[in-house]
């Protein structure tokens, strides 16, 4: 499903286009000011087609070209806005908790909703640098993927193994690859993962340019808080474990 | 039609923040669930337009407009629904059960504004 369905109000059709209909009718009211003088003095025997009249028509065709132009630029400025709003929303929630899942669940929530994503895996390196693990994955259940489809990835994916080897991102079309897009997860710079789109929701045909940028985030943010996550999980168990021998140890 | 006060049904918390951030400055309500939304809508009759997702546990968007609709709050709280589920199927569910409009995500505050600004004034 591409277009809008009957109910689903278009974009252009919000106060903005309201603003610019309003500002065209006002264009018109003025023209016709200046046509009606200009009428008068035509009627009465007047040459007009120089001096004031002349120029009040071409100020106004000034003016109009002035509110197009604002017209763009107040489109742009919202969509940039909103462009602001989607990474501002993903890095305040990727970095809201310090429990490992729910980073997870935020990363999940980010590829579903912000990006448009159906079918998606995240691979982390193992600890102690043995492979990677398959830590979130996302419709991929029914054999399709049986290469994403265990605990561990094997490899063999051959933009997968590139990205992890090189830390690039690449984005379909991709040689060799039905992947939408793989994404390096880096922590201070090293390669711990990658995210990889395998399929986007159905209304969505392709990335958008502006897609580009919650990528970047993500490749940049998910891994770090993931592992800040999992580093205070794993001090949090230790630390209660060491309460309670304190405590066995005091006879409490 | 600009909304007095607005319920936002999803169980993505990154959608409820966006939602905060979306609508500051507009009195927000927040349920992760259908059930936990009819909740809300009883202890605050005030609310005049709700957001809600399809796909939720406990009770769905659809279920949750059932509700609405035995209790006769239909069609004079507008609901707009807001899904990642794009098929047509889907889309005809949500408005046959009683939703204005159908929102796909990923969307956009800009289609958002346009979807709440086509809605008629509260009488």
């Amino acid at each position: 499903m591409n277009g809008p369905t009957p109910a689903v109000p278009r974009p252009e059709e919000g106060p903005k286009k309201e603003l610019v209909e309003e500002l065209k009718g006002t264009l018109e009211r003025a023209r016709e000011l200046v046509r009606a003088p200009e009428e008068q003095l035509t009627r009465a025997g007047v040459p007009v087609g120089s001096g004031s009249g002349e120029e009040l028509a071409a100020r106004l065709a000034r003016t109009e070209a002035d509110v197009k132009e604002l017209a763009a630029q107040l489109a742009a400025s919202e969509r940039q806005i909103s462009r602001l709003m989607n990474l501002y929303v993903a890095t305040y929630q990727l970095h809201a908790t310090l429990t490992p899942g729910e980073v997870l669940q935020t990363i999940a929530e980010i590829a579903t909703n912000l990006l448009g994503a159906e079918k998606f895996v995240l691979l982390l390196r193992r600890d102690g640098g043995g492979g990677f693990e398959v830590a979130l994955a996302q419709g991929v259940g029914s054999g399709e993927y049986p290469l994403f489809a265990g605990e561990a990835y094997p490899g063999g994916e051959p933009a997968v193994d590139a990205t992890l080897a090189d830390g690039l991102l690449r984005l379909s079309p991709i040689a060799g690859s039905s992947a939408v897009a793989v994404v390096p997860l880096k922590v201070q710079g090293e390669i711990v993962g990658a995210l990889v789109v395998l399929k986007l929701l159905s209304h969505k045909p392709a990335l958008r340019p502006e897609d580009r940028e919650l990528l970047d985030l993500l490749s940049a943010h998910a891994a770090s808080a993931l592992f800040a996550a999992r580093i205070f999980a794993t001090k949090d168990r230790r630390l209660r474990t060491l309460e309670s021998l304190l405590k066995l140890a005091r006879g409490e | 039609m600009q909304p007095k006060k607005v319920l936002a049904v999803d169980d993505s918390k990154l959608m409820l923040r966006m939602y905060e951030v979306m609508l500051r400055g507009t009195p927000l309500l927040l349920a992760e669930n259908g059930q936990m939304a009819l909740e809300l809508l009883a202890q605050h009759p005030d609310v005049d337009l709700v957001l809600l997702d399809i796909n939720m546990p406990v009770m769905n968007g659809l279920e949750f407009l059932e509700a609405l609709a035995a209790q006769g709050r239909l069609p004079g709280l507008p609901v707009i629904v807001i899904s990642t589920d794009g098929e047509e199927a889907q889309i005809q569910k949500g408005l046959e059960a009683g939703a204005v409009a159908y929102l796909t995500k990923p969307f956009d505050a800009e289609k958002l504004r346009a979807a709440v600004a086509s809605l008629p004034e509260a009488p």
